[in-house]
């Protein structure tokens, strides 16, 4: 395996960790706009984190990876699809912001808003610059780009709504969580409605459609079972295998976009190094999130928060 | 080549000008790329000042705010004083909605590196990504112990919990070092040879150690502690004078003044002996940017130092070289292509030096008259005199101005070196206008972001304005829990909860600590 392949797998492991982590965030978002119950909204703000959007991180890193190892091809998409990426940036901005400042002053009721409609409106342009990028096209405006987004951002609500029943179980009952159950099928069945179709009419003919139906489906049936912990890996598996499948369309010439080995080595030392201190306090953190959790005082407690 | 071995070519390595000179001379080479209008540039060039402007002023606090915290929970540990554990945990507070601000801020700046500067990133991306690559890993870092720490208010020993604030203020610092390293090589580009218009031979190590780092991170590090210490100084100058005109005196006020004003303080003539070390570096490294700040029209012997509209003859060859008669190198012999707009450039470092010295100058009256004070106190054997700190309503009047000060200041400062670098988006070899996004359009998205950013900053100081008066338990360790997550119901509201709070300080020096307006704004505004 050559430097560049393994600098791909990494961008598409960060790729991964940010739909799954930073895309339940956003769907969270979407949810916290759409439903009308004060009761889900807690369960959301609370699910959420504390302090910042800290699954950005993955978002960055994939940015920081593309432009290190791969110039030419991030040089190409970002200028290419400045209009979509420069919204989603903004949407980033004023996500994170009007959350942590409704949770500051509670009694602004613009914060709520714009929170939800710039959780929409984010991974809507990241999905349709990913789409558009991964088939060839040209623009986000295009048929593929608006599928591409519809299909993200659906996924992401789809993660968020599989993702928040546990959440509600533990912190606020029974009845709440039948909320997000309920969420979690319909959004299950309304992604699966959007990807298959979409995905024979782009001619995708990956093994990765039968493996993301596959847990799809296993993901509906745990719902129904009431397996809430079980159905985040298989909720998770169905949405990323999607990601993978766009990945292998998009067929980049990376080998020769390629940063030279001197470049790849420095920065695979520095995230080796990086990681002996970063997972060991990363774990540190979670146990005091999860201490916060016992002492009934809350905080972000779901596993899937700190990946 | 490994790492050590790239380390060690970093420190020999040659600056590729030499091999670039052949090429630099050809603006626009690539010609199949394009070329935005010059309107687009000029608002990329816009956009990109005005979101590092802005976050330039938010990282700076991200990296003070911790440094004072951890001040004054330091004096909390060694006195057992809850008023400065009380100052400490509101600072982290106000860190973390800061921090939150500053991550997305700094995530735009990630997105504008492509957006707005493709050729830029094209090209040299590679050889400047690593860095960006470990300023991602210490920011990480900084995050997860700003978490730690401010989780671990009531969940873990005093001493421990002071520890886990350490990483936070290391890891900001390297953070924001290894991001300037791309800044400085953009100014002194080493690591990687041009051949034939290829980048070629990267040594990304070479490139972060270039040699205008050492003195840009230094410079940049003071600065940004400058501005974080004066601005949260000036938050509590206003305190006090209003305590002044109430005839009281709150120990929570003037201590909150008095350690993040201190920290400016100290940190104000070591900036200025770096600051002569960055114009030294500039005049031997880069002549045209130093020729338009100092305003060195033509190049001859005995440069008079020109300053606003004063001249002192021959003093800035004196300065420079030790010699009234040194000759210096001035704008015309610089090829008038690759000329920086002088004007700019000389008014935002006059702008600069103005502010810097009048800090200096506050910085050296409290320092002054807080010694004089102690001395006299010393003599007459009064001990608790020998803590008193010079309050005169002038100065605090001047002090409530200091945080605006010092940001305009690092503004000017950044302004100096980036427009003086110009035309050069990597000075000696790539045009900003060569590295820009040709598409059309780019200037809506500078009026966007100027929008956005308008009421991100005006809603950023309403929510802080909204935190300081809000009642908050303080003592670590014991106290009220409160970690921010935390839903905070209202019963929590009001002096009942205020067993660790400042209005009910033991051993505070407060005439009447209850009647304290600002307590009751606290208890009125909270529903």
């Amino acid at each position: 395996m050559s430097y560049a392949d393994a600098a791909l797998g990494l961008i598409l492991l960060g790729l991964s960790a940010y739909l799954l982590f930073g895309g339940a965030d956003f769907g969270a978002g979407l949810w916290h706009l759409l439903t009308r119950r004060r009761a889900d909204k807690d369960v959301i703000e609370h699910a959420m984190g504390p302090l910042w959007e800290a699954n950005h991180v993955w978002l960055v890193f994939v940015m920081v990876m593309s432009w290190t190892a791969f110039p030419p091809v991030f040089a190409d998409i970002m200028s290419a699809h400045w209009v979509p990426l420069s919204l989603a940036a903004l949407g980033i901005v004023a996500r994170g912001s009007t959350f942590v400042f409704s949770k500051a002053d509670p009694d602004q009721p613009w914060y709520p808003w714009i929170f939800g409609l710039s959780s929409i409106v984010t991974p809507y342009c990241l999905g349709s610059v990913a789409a558009v990028v991964a088939t060839g096209g040209t623009t986000w405006l295009s048929l593929s780009g608006v599928y591409g987004g519809v299909l993200t951002t659906a996924l992401c609500a789809y993660l968020a709504a599989v993702y928040l029943i546990w959440d509600a179980r533990r912190l606020a009952g029974y009845e709440i969580s039948m909320h997000f159950r309920g969420y979690a099928l319909v959004s299950g069945a309304a992604v699966g409605l959007l990807a298959l179709p979409g995905a024979a009419a782009l001619g995708v003919r990956s093994p990765l459609i039968l493996l993301s139906t596959a847990a799809g489906l296993a993901s509906l049936v745990m719902i129904a079972r009431r397996a809430y912990l079980a159905v985040r890996v298989t909720g998770a598996l169905a949405v990323v295998a999607v990601l993978w499948g766009a990945a292998g369309m998009a067929g980049l010439d990376l080998d020769a976009a390629a940063a030279q080995d001197t470049v790849l080595q420095v920065v695979f030392v520095a995230l080796g190094a990086g990681a002996l201190v970063l997972v060991p306090s990363m774990a540190w953190l979670f146990v005091l999130f999860q201490r916060a959790d016992a002492d009934g005082v809350g905080g972000t407690v779901s596993g899937h928060r700190t990946g | 080549m490994s790492t050590v071995a790239l380390l060690a070519d970093a420190v020999t390595a040659a600056s590729p000008l030499a091999d670039a000179a052949g090429h630099a001379a050809s603006p626009l080479a690539d010609a199949a790329h394009g070329a935005a209008s010059p309107a687009d540039f000029m608002a990329a060039r816009q956009q990109m000042a005005f979101t590092l402007g802005f976050h330039i002023v938010l990282a700076s606090i991200g990296i003070g705010l911790p440094a004072i915290t951890l001040l004054a929970e330091w004096r909390a540990l060694r006195t057992g004083d809850p008023v400065y554990a009380e100052l400490a945990r509101r600072w982290m507070k106000a860190a973390g909605v800061l921090f939150a601000v500053g991550a997305v801020s700094g995530t735009v700046l990630s997105f504008e590196m492509g957006t707005l500067w493709p050729g830029f990133m094209d090209k040299y991306g590679q050889v400047f990504g690593a860095a960006f690559a470990l300023e991602g890993i210490a920011f990480f870092i900084e995050a997860i112990f700003m978490g730690i720490y401010l989780y671990g208010w009531d969940r873990l020993s005093p001493r421990v919990h002071f520890l886990t604030g350490i990483p936070v203020v290391i890891a900001g610092l390297l953070s924001a070092s290894f991001v300037l390293t791309v800044n400085s090589w953009m100014n002194q580009p080493r690591g990687f040879k041009l051949v034939d218009g290829e980048v070629t031979d990267v040594n990304p190590l070479a490139a972060m150690f270039n040699p205008a780092t050492p003195v840009q991170a230094v410079h940049l590090i003071l600065a940004s502690l400058m501005v974080c210490g004066f601005i949260v100084a000036s938050v509590y100058a206003v305190a006090l004078l209003r305590d002044h005109r109430a005839g009281r005196v709150d120990r929570y006020h003037r201590l909150g003044f008095a350690i993040p004003f201190s920290l400016g303080a100290v940190c104000a003539p070591l900036q200025v002996v770096v600051g002569d070390w960055a114009i030294r570096f500039v005049a031997d490294n880069q002549p045209a940017k130093f020729a338009a700040m100092e305003g060195v029209e033509h190049t001859e012997a005995g440069v008079p130092f020109r300053f606003a509209v004063f001249e002192i003859p021959n003093a800035l060859s004196m300065m420079l070289k030790f010699d009234a008669h040194a000759t210096l190198r001035g704008m015309d012999s610089i090829p008038a292509d690759v000329r920086p707009p002088a004007e700019v450039v000389k008014t935002s470092f006059e702008i600069m030096i103005a502010l810097g010295m009048a800090l200096l100058a506050l910085a050296a009256w409290w320092a002054l008259s807080w010694w004089l004070r102690r001395r006299a106190a010393g003599r007459t054997g009064d001990l608790n005199g020998r803590r008193e700190l010079p309050w005169k309503p002038w100065f605090l009047r001047a002090a409530t101005l200091t945080g605006v000060a010092a940001a305009i200041a690092m503004e000017a400062g950044w302004t100096t070196t980036e427009v003086g670098r110009q035309p050069w988006i990597v000075y000696g070899v790539m045009r900003t206008e060569e590295a820009v996004n040709p598409s059309p359009g780019l200037r809506w998205g500078l009026y966007i972001v100027v929008g956005v950013y308008a009421v991100l900053a005006a809603a950023t100081i309403s929510v802080l304005r909204r935190m300081r008066r809000r009642p908050e338990p303080a003592l670590p360790g014991g106290g009220t829990p409160a970690p921010p997550a935390a839903p905070e119901p209202p019963s929590t509201s009001g002096p009942a909860s205020g067993s660790g709070g400042p209005d009910a300080v033991p051993g505070s020096d407060s005439d009447d600590a209850d009647s304290d307006s600002d307590s009751d704004s606290r208890v009125g505004s909270h529903r």
